[in-house]
């Protein structure tokens, strides 16, 4: 690959490959599908996640013997979302039934003891065993709670006494993350997602070139060509890479684009994706590209068939999943050394952009060099298998 | 001009290709005939340059094949045993794809491509990709790629086999047609009508070695028949039990 001439070739073999797997219309379908399913069930997951948190700011109280507190009715009627209802007849079995997620029981004896500054009881009837209320049920169980604190300070003060005296200890939390990393831990999923996309972007034409062109017999016709191999193998190589890093392109355009429609504000996430996180993304996943179309080129043209070929597919796309599994078990720290392994320091650099920390450009570079000298040395595997007459004839 | 010396190619223990040595000259049509298994394939395979020889030498137009292959294999055009054509691409892309691999300019490349269209006739399927083809017409696609660089040499493997009868007297055309031209045409054959129909010279291989080597006139007096396909079995024959281990 040391001529211009060579380079041209290799450059018309990339044309040919791209132009001729686009036509499968099967494969690109499927391609596409990979593509498209991760991003869109996410995308589905999280709304789902913003409605029940919507949900739970709108909460509705029935209350049994409301006349008995209507200064605490009257209280809760006026904090936002509220709405009180009709008591039903039979509270707990209205909860049992699911027709309420919650039911306030406030005792005849209520007033009296108030007014008595004894405690005055209120039964709460819950299901804590369902899941799918429990936000609602804990604002309503937090509005009582604000209520007490409220009456407790007052009565506390018309004694002349400052209702700082009632609070011990004040438990103060300091959060270190910031909201974006908080989000970003939530979205780990995007940074998988784009993983993926750069192995199942270059699978298609990694395996048709290779292994497929020698089950067809085109290979040997093709050898026919003065074309130093290593200009069909770069060729094939980086016609697979570009096919993954549109892959890429795609899905990450995709997760920006839901980013925007999922109400992550309703969520308690400020969160912001724009075109630098974007701009950022590309520039650590794109040189992985390299790598996983490399890789692919050279194992499927080891394969005995175009069959053989796709189940190593399979198991190679288990590595993307593997990090991103091992990323939400041992939440990744920064080490320098990460960044030398294609692959994981891509996981390292998309969970930094995303967190809205992003590394510096030094990381970034490093990260691709290794990439480029990993693809290069994975390149220079598939010549040799290019030619051995073993692999060509299929021996 | 193709010459070819001692050549040998061994898989494993069997050895397919057994000291073979003949020279194919410009403007001739020399045929290499022998029955199935006799080393003609993996000849030619050696000649195109997807084969190493392990032993011999090949030399293309005086350039050696083994220390300068990319420049013999510029030389040469090649109708394989299997064709491989792509079923997503149409005749012409097909056509585009070598002779860009090739190197020639877009210029030269249309010019030729259209000529190519109008020497084969396949204007009709020009634009129509591969996968529909009947067997005809992918030979002609085939044909054509190997063409599209103008080679002086021009090597077939067994280019009439399984073609009906319109396109074998097509095929038949443009060899005579090549031979015209002055370029070295060197084909594979089992079919004794096609070869003597065909050749000047013809070179009988069986068993890895070339058994005999001259005219149709001199085969016959070598094989000593009147008949070509007689002599050709008695030629063929005893080499044949003689060679295989």
């Amino acid at each position: 690959m040391t001529s211009r001439r060579a380079w041209r070739q290799a450059r018309v073999v990339l044309v040919k490959e791209f132009v001729d797997s686009c036509r499968d219309r099967r494969a690109l379908a499927s391609v596409l599908l990979t593509v498209l399913i991760g991003p869109v069930i996410t995308g589905f997951m999280m709304n789902r996640i913003a409605d029940r948190q919507r949900a739970a700011e709108e909460v509705r109280i029935p209350i049994v013997g409301a006349q008995n507190a209507p200064a605490l009715v009257e209280w809760l009627r006026q904090q936002s979302g509220v709405e009180i209802a009709p008591a039903p007849g039979d509270p707990e079995q209205a909860v049992k039934d699911q027709d309420e997620y919650v039911v306030a029981i406030i005792p005849p004896d209520f007033a009296e003891r108030f007014r008595a500054s004894k405690p005055a009881t209120i039964k709460l009837v819950a299901d804590s065993a369902r899941q799918d209320t429990f936000p609602q049920v804990d604002r309503v169980r937090r509005l009582f709670a604000q209520y007490n604190a409220q009456i407790g300070s007052l009565r506390l003060v018309g004694r002349g006494v400052s209702p700082a005296v009632a609070t011990p200890v004040l438990v103060q939390e300091v959060e270190v993350s910031t909201t974006q990393q908080r989000a970003a831990r939530l979205l780990a999923v995007i940074p998988l997602m784009i993983l993926l996309a750069a192995f199942t972007g270059s699978m298609q034409i990694a395996t048709d070139a290779t292994a497929g062109e020698r089950e067809r017999g085109s290979l040997e016709a093709l050898l026919i060509n003065p074309v130093p191999r290593s200009a069909l193998a770069v060729g094939k190589t980086l016609a697979a890479a570009l096919t993954a890093m549109l892959a890429v392109a795609v899905t990450a355009g995709i997760c920006a684009a839901l980013l925007r429609f999922i109400p992550l504000q309703e969520m308690g996430m400020r969160f912001r994706f724009g075109m630098p996180h974007f701009a950022g993304m590309m520039a650590a996943v794109l040189p992985l590209c390299l790598v996983t179309s490399a890789l692919q080129s050279c194992i499927a043209s080891l394969a005995r068939s175009f069959k053989e070929a796709q189940s190593y597919m399979g198991i190679l796309i288990l590595a993307p999943m593997l990090v991103g599994v091992l990323g939400t078990i041992y939440p990744i720290d920064n080490q320098p050394w990460m960044f030398g392994v294609p692959m994981l320091g891509q996981y390292v650099l998309l969970t930094n952009v995303l967190g809205g920390r992003a590394p510096g450009p030094l990381a970034f570079v490093a990260a691709a060099a290794t990439c480029v000298v990993a693809a290069a040395l994975l390149v220079r595997v598939t010549v040799s298998l290019f030619r051995s007459e073993r692999i060509i004839f299929g021996r | 001009m193709i010459e070819v010396a001692g050549l040998e190619k061994r898989f494993g223990s069997v050895t397919a290709v057994n000291g073979v040595s003949f020279a194919a000259g410009d403007g001739r049509v020399t045929g290499l005939l022998g029955p199935n298994g006799a080393g003609k394939t993996t000849t030619l395979r050696m000649l195109y340059g997807v084969m190493r020889p392990n032993a011999g030498t090949i030399s293309v137009d005086g350039i050696d094949a083994s220390t300068k292959p990319l420049a013999a294999q510029a030389r040469v055009g090649v109708l394989p045993d299997v064709y491989g054509l792509y079923p997503r691409l149409s005749a012409r892309e097909h056509i585009r794809y070598f002779g860009e691999l090739q190197g020639l300019s877009k210029a030269t490349l249309a010019e030729r491509t259209e000529e190519l269209f109008e020497l084969l006739d396949m204007k009709h399927i020009a634009d129509r990709r591969a996968a529909g083809y009947s067997h005809g017409e992918r030979t002609k696609v085939a044909l054509a790629r190997a063409l599209v660089h103008q080679p002086q040499n021009v090597l077939l493997d067994e280019p009439t086999n399984g073609l009906d009868v319109m396109s074998t007297r097509a095929v038949r055309e443009i060899i005579r047609k090549l031979r015209a031209e002055g370029r070295c045409v060197l084909f594979s054959s089992h079919v004794m009508q096609e070869v003597s129909a065909l050749c000047d010279t013809i070179v009988v291989v069986a068993g890895g070695r070339v058994v005999a080597n001259g005219t149709p006139d001199e085969l016959r007096t070598q094989g000593g028949h009147e008949n070509l396909e007689d002599a050709f079995v008695a030629l063929a024959g005893t080499a044949t039990g003689g060679a295989r281990r």
